[in-house]
């Protein structure tokens, strides 16, 4: 046993005669041509030499599952960035007609929800995924094909919510968060709208996209790290991939209830917001902001932890306070549990209720700010480069700040009372979500698409696009404020003249314009870095990075770690390369049996498809026959339900399948 | 990069001074729906706690913000040989956290406490006997004492104003006595709207199912400023608020032509025209609002509408009374007026000296239509009408503005609306309600120019 050092880590122990022999009794179990593997004829679980459209439609591997996260995110961040873009233009004048008075409503709904559950959410999965596995040490996530259907899951969200463009009534037109009863049926401004069912029903996908997620990763986390690495020795940005799954796990059961009641009420008569019956509009806003609140802590806590990363590695310091960063995240998450009212200052809950929500979303104040002094606190003695990622990084915390600002302004109810509805709300939750969480994802684009692709990808472009992307953004939204106050309210889709509103719409609509070209050039950079030949190679760290990721060679090897590596510091990239002997890591021994595999699968990729048509078919199972009635047909509901079903059974059957690869050592 | 570094650095300055320079030639603050020039107590609080806030994050940000840049000024690796030097890796310091902590919580108890009476001050009137309160507030007893009541409901897409301690409704133009509190009851029997008036108070949502509750009071110094209340607060009863305020300027201008009319708008999506939904409110003397509350509990008193005429009956002079007039079309009934003291007997056939037309052919013919276009089915005139499915048009001529604060309330506009007032509103309902379709006939006005034009000098000559 020559590996072992002189001082062994005393959490590792060494294997017995036992665990040898067990070992090599698993070779002979794994092996592929073992006679005991489950033989399924039906959708075989295909094997280590697939390439191709099949590759990618049955690949659980975490790195690939990542990627499609990401490319189908920057594919909707499109989309929802040219219905923003709509949207600017409408409002370039008074009265203008680029856009009905219901487009535009249909507009600023699919806006949002696209860029909340289509774009940030799946962004910051895509990081989830591809960077945490590497951060801890592992070889995968804990459920790979879970993975797997969590994505699936993701773009079947994402077609239903857009094939609502094609049907009765188009795209909804009830805003991103829905209010009853402007949802009811009764009130719906074209017979038989089903654009609130499309949104219903693309909503609980991706619910069950995120959940599932969320499972795998605390899963991962909790069980899958190297040995060495303790809890306080994780990355921040893995920290903050826990806290989110939290975050998921606990919010999203609110909206979930919230779209049942709400189907049931629009689909089967229920009265759960009909005050007509008894039913309470109120409810609707409780139980979605229940959600909704913890919601955008879950969207902005990933680029808090991707700016955690990077700040570090740009100051060549490590992070200021890491465990008070840690904690602060944690108390942010649960915090954000008892602070959702504040979205409902006006809707006359009573003054002791306002009273407590106010004071406790100034609470939460407090957790936000000490993340910025220690962010701060990092660069402060350190060694600062300006590279793009500590660009958008700093961009990130200017204009989180801001935001946050305005954020503390709307918690004062008096504030609020003049705020709420109006465009100074729009300035607010614009500047922590894109100056906030896009500009954080975007860092973490240029901070590890190298590692990805092993190719660095232009300066100059990437500091091009920063400033684009900067001065487009605070062009478009920091007028919102001062339109805001002199009165023009969101979801207008248009004003009159004589309000004094066009100079400063026109100038916004001048950046969107700017900022929507900053981001394309982006988008453009980042996948032209997949396969242009002629960028820089990467090398195992560029950066001079600090985290577990970085001692990987780029693009990651399949298997990610030859050896699996035994952790004996936080930071561990920056100890191994500065840090003192007794801090380095070292290796788990391989033994002969070599790193193995799992093959890829069809089963999350037909039980997603299940899924699909089980929505689809609860989309249209209602038809009016010949003499009037209603009829209520669930074939087509029962047999996608039973695909998905099926689906879940046979992954259950399949076995585990797989093969063996035999890295050299430092083969990683 | 120590070029791209400067660049950054300088970009702040660029931005700034472009902004300022914008800034300089359009920030102006007391547009129309501006929270930033209150006219009433609650706005003025509102805007107070707003600018101790906005005093909280200049500091804060030159603080925290000033901190980064000269983190970022002084700690910059100039060279690439400084890019690769290690510097001492400390881990944190919780001396340092502690006291920010410390001080950003004291910061925010700065902004609780005036955060708790405002939220106090705008869901309670003050109490009329707490004469420490009032004193702090400003206000004298009397203007809570004689505080009026106004129930709000919300409809797609205007609004009802009715007055209960009077007995009358209104619609879209809340008139209301600019020295008194005005308690505003909030219902809709539809979806959730919201009622902002920016320059008197923050705003309410109307919950269905639920009723919600705000109050305002004006602040008539403000209103009136320099001038008097007769140049700031004309009178709406006898149309010299209207005259006013289009003789002072076109509609599209930008800053009110009088002190005393303040703009609001629905503040929560409720559909499709949700951004057509405002409304007006209109601040009077209290011998000016008393005057308008009489006019309009004599127009919709039932007992006070003008009677057919009685040959039993002598009339005296000014009297009003219902007659037939064939010219106008068989069965055509039109008001006349007495000249002078009639005998009975003496109807306007007989003696059509005694009596003059009240009113001309143009509205005598508006008013027929009225009732034969189905208008009536929607929209009550000289009634209270709650419940009904439009605006109530009773007094229309005194109103400033039309299709809820959306136009002015003059001929051009009224004419363009009855044409097709569904290519100003898209989609709303007097053109796409239940039951309205190209056979309706209001959908066939748009050629029917004589039509139009009666019907206008019926509106307007509700007055």
């Amino acid at each position: 046993m020559l590996i072992y050092s002189d001082n062994p880590d005393p959490t590792f122990i060494e294997p017995s005669n036992l665990q040898i022999a067990m070992a090599t009794e698993s070779i002979k179990y794994l092996a592929p041509d073992a006679d005991n593997k489950a033989k399924t004829q039906v959708f075989p679980r295909p094997g280590q030499h697939t390439t191709g459209l099949v590759d990618w439609l049955t690949t659980i591997d975490h790195k690939k599952i990542g990627l499609m996260y990401g490319l189908t995110a920057l594919f909707f961040l499109i989309i929802g960035g040219i219905e923003a873009l709509l949207i600017r233009s409408q409002l370039w004048d008074h009265n203008m007609a680029v856009l009905t008075n219901r487009e535009y409503n249909q507009m600023f709904t699919m806006h949002g929800t696209t860029m909340v559950f289509l774009v940030i959410m799946p962004l910051s999965a895509a990081f989830f995924n591809f960077i945490m596995p590497l951060q801890i040490g592992a070889r995968d996530v804990a459920f790979p094909r879970m993975n797997a259907l969590s994505l699936w899951c993701f773009v079947g969200g994402g077609i239903i919510l857009n094939l609502s463009w094609f049907f009765t009534g188009g795209s909804p037109a009830i805003g991103w968060f829905g209010y009853a009863p402007l949802t009811d049926t009764r009130f719906a401004e074209v017979i038989g709208d089903m654009g609130p069912d499309f949104w219903i029903f693309s909503l609980q996908i991706l619910g069950v996209a995120s959940l599932l997620a969320s499972f795998n990763f605390i899963t991962t986390i909790i069980n899958m790290r190297a040995p060495g690495m303790t809890m306080m020795r994780l990355p921040v940005f893995t920290w903050m991939t826990l806290i989110v799954s939290f975050l998921i796990i606990l919010a999203f059961p609110a909206i979930t209830i919230a779209l049942v009641e709400l189907m049931f009420d629009r689909t089967y008569g229920t009265n759960f917001y009909d005050f007509l019956e008894g039913g309470k509009p109120h409810l609707w806003q409780h139980l979605f902001w229940i959600f909704g609140h913890p919601e955008v802590y879950i969207l902005i806590l990933p680029a808090m932890g991707i700016v955690s990363e990077v700040i570090p590695v740009f100051s060549r310091k490590p992070l200021f306070g890491y465990g008070l960063i840690v904690f602060s995240g944690a108390i942010i998450g649960f915090m954000g549990f008892a602070v959702w009212s504040h979205h409902m200052f006006t809707t006359g809950m009573g003054v002791v209720a306002t009273s407590a929500f106010a004071m406790l979303t100034m609470l939460i104040a407090i957790p936000t700010g000490v993340k910025i002094f220690n962010w701060i606190g990092t660069m402060w003695g350190g060694r600062i480069r300006f590279d793009t990622p500590m660009l958008f990084a700093l961009g990130f915390i200017t204009m989180f700040m801001i935001g946050g600002f305005t954020g503390i302004m709307h918690s004062s109810v008096p504030i609020d009372a003049q705020h709420q509805d109006s465009y100074f709300v729009v300035a607010h939750f614009h500047y922590v979500l894109i100056g906030g969480a896009l500009f954080g994802l975007f860092c973490g684009f240029y901070f590890w698409l190298p590692k990805l692709t092993g190719r660095m990808m232009s300066e100059k472009v990437g500091k091009f696009v920063f400033t684009l992307m900067f001065l487009g953004f605070n062009l478009t939204f920091f007028p919102m404020h001062y339109l805001g106050m002199i009165g023009q309210p969101r979801r207008t889709h248009t004003y009159n003249e004589g309000h004094g509103f066009e100079t400063w719409n026109q100038i916004a609509t001048v950046g969107a314009f700017i900022l929507g070209v900053g981001i394309a050039i982006g988008v453009l950079q980042f996948i032209n870095s997949f396969f242009n030949k002629k960028l820089k190679p990467a090398g195992k760290n560029p950066w001079d990075a600090r985290t577990l990721e970085w001692t990987l060679s780029s693009p990651v090897k399949e298997y990610n770690f030859a050896r699996t590596p035994i952790i004996k510091a936080r930071d561990q990239a920056w100890e191994n390369n500065y840090g003192p002997k007794e801090n380095h890591s070292e290796k788990e021994p391989l033994d002969d049996h070599g790193v193995h595999m799992p093959d890829r699968s069809w089963w999350p990729l037909i039980t997603a498809l299940g899924l699909l048509g089980l929505a689809i078919g609860m989309l249209f199972h209602r038809t009016i026959d010949p003499s009037g009635e209603l009829v209520r047909d669930y074939t087509y509901p029962i047999i996608a339900g039973a695909v998905a079903i099926l689906g879940m059974i046979m992954w259950a059957l399949e076995g585990p399948g797989g093969y063996h690869l035999f890295p050299k050592e430092d083969e990683e | 990069m120590i070029s791209i570094v400067r660049k950054f650095i300088h970009l702040p300055r660029f931005i700034i001074g472009a902004l300022l320079l914008l800034a300089g030639s359009c920030s102006r603050i007391d547009h129309k729906q501006s929270a930033l020039d209150p006219k009433g107590l609650v706005a003025q609080n509102q805007y107070d706690i707003f600018m101790l806030s906005v005093w909280i994050t200049i500091f804060l940000f030159c603080a925290v913000g000033g901190c980064l840049l000269y983190v970022l000024w002084r700690y910059r690796a100039k060279t690439a040989e400084e890019a690769k030097e290690i510097p001492s890796q400390s881990h944190g310091n919780s001396m340092v956290e502690t006291g920010l902590i410390v001080v950003s919580a004291i910061v925010l108890v700065i902004l609780a406490v005036p955060t708790l009476q405002g939220i106090v001050l705008l869901n309670r009137v003050p109490d009329a006997n707490d004469a420490e309160s009032l004193e702090k507030l400003g206000l004298d007893r009397s203007q809570i004492d004689g505080a009026i009541t106004v129930n709000v409901t919300g409809k797609r897409f205007f609004w009802v104003f009715e007055y209960p301690q009077y007995g009358i409704v209104t619609a879209n133009e809340l008139v209301f006595p600019a020295s008194k509190a005005v308690r505003i009851n909030l219902r809709t029997e539809d979806v959730i709207h919201s009622f902002w008036v920016p320059k008197l108070a923050g705003k309410m949502d109307l919950m269905p199912g639920q009723e919600n509750f705000m109050w305002f009071i004006a602040d008539q110094q403000k209103i009136m400023g320099e001038s008097d209340a007769a140049t700031s607060m004309p009178a709406v009863h006898d149309g010299t608020m209207r005259a006013k305020v289009f003789a002072k300027q076109k509609f599209t201008d930008e800053f009110e032509p009088v002190g005393g009319l303040f703009y609001g708008q629905c503040a929560e999506f409720c559909g499709n025209s949700h951004a057509y939904m405002s409304f007006r409110a209109l601040a009077q003397t209290d011998e000016d609002f008393d005057s308008w509350v009489k006019r309009f509990q004599n127009a919709q008193n039932p007992n006070l509408q003008t009677k057919s005429y009685d040959p039993q009956s002598s009339y005296p002079k000014g009297s009003l009374v219902s007659f037939a007039d064939p010219k106008l079309g068989s069965g055509a009934n039109r008001e006349f007026r007495s000249i002078r003291q009639t005998s009975p007997g003496q109807s306007p056939q007989l003696n059509p000296g005694a009596w003059e037309k009240a009113h001309s052919d143009d509205y005598e013919q508006g008013k027929q239509l009225f009732a034969s276009l189905q208008c009536v089915q929607c929209h009550a005139v000289n009634r209270t009408g709650l419940g009904a499915k439009g605006p109530n048009l009773t007094l229309y001529g005194l109103r400033t503005s039309l299709a809820a604060g959306w136009m002015r309330n003059d001929e051009e506009s009224l004419s363009k609306w009855l044409k097709n007032s569904n290519e100003i509103k898209f989609g709303n309902l007097m053109w796409n309600g239940e039951g309205v379709d190209d056979r309706h006939p209001l959908r066939n006005l748009e050629n029917d120019d004589e039509k139009v034009n009666q019907l206008i000098a019926y509106l307007l000559g509700q007055s």
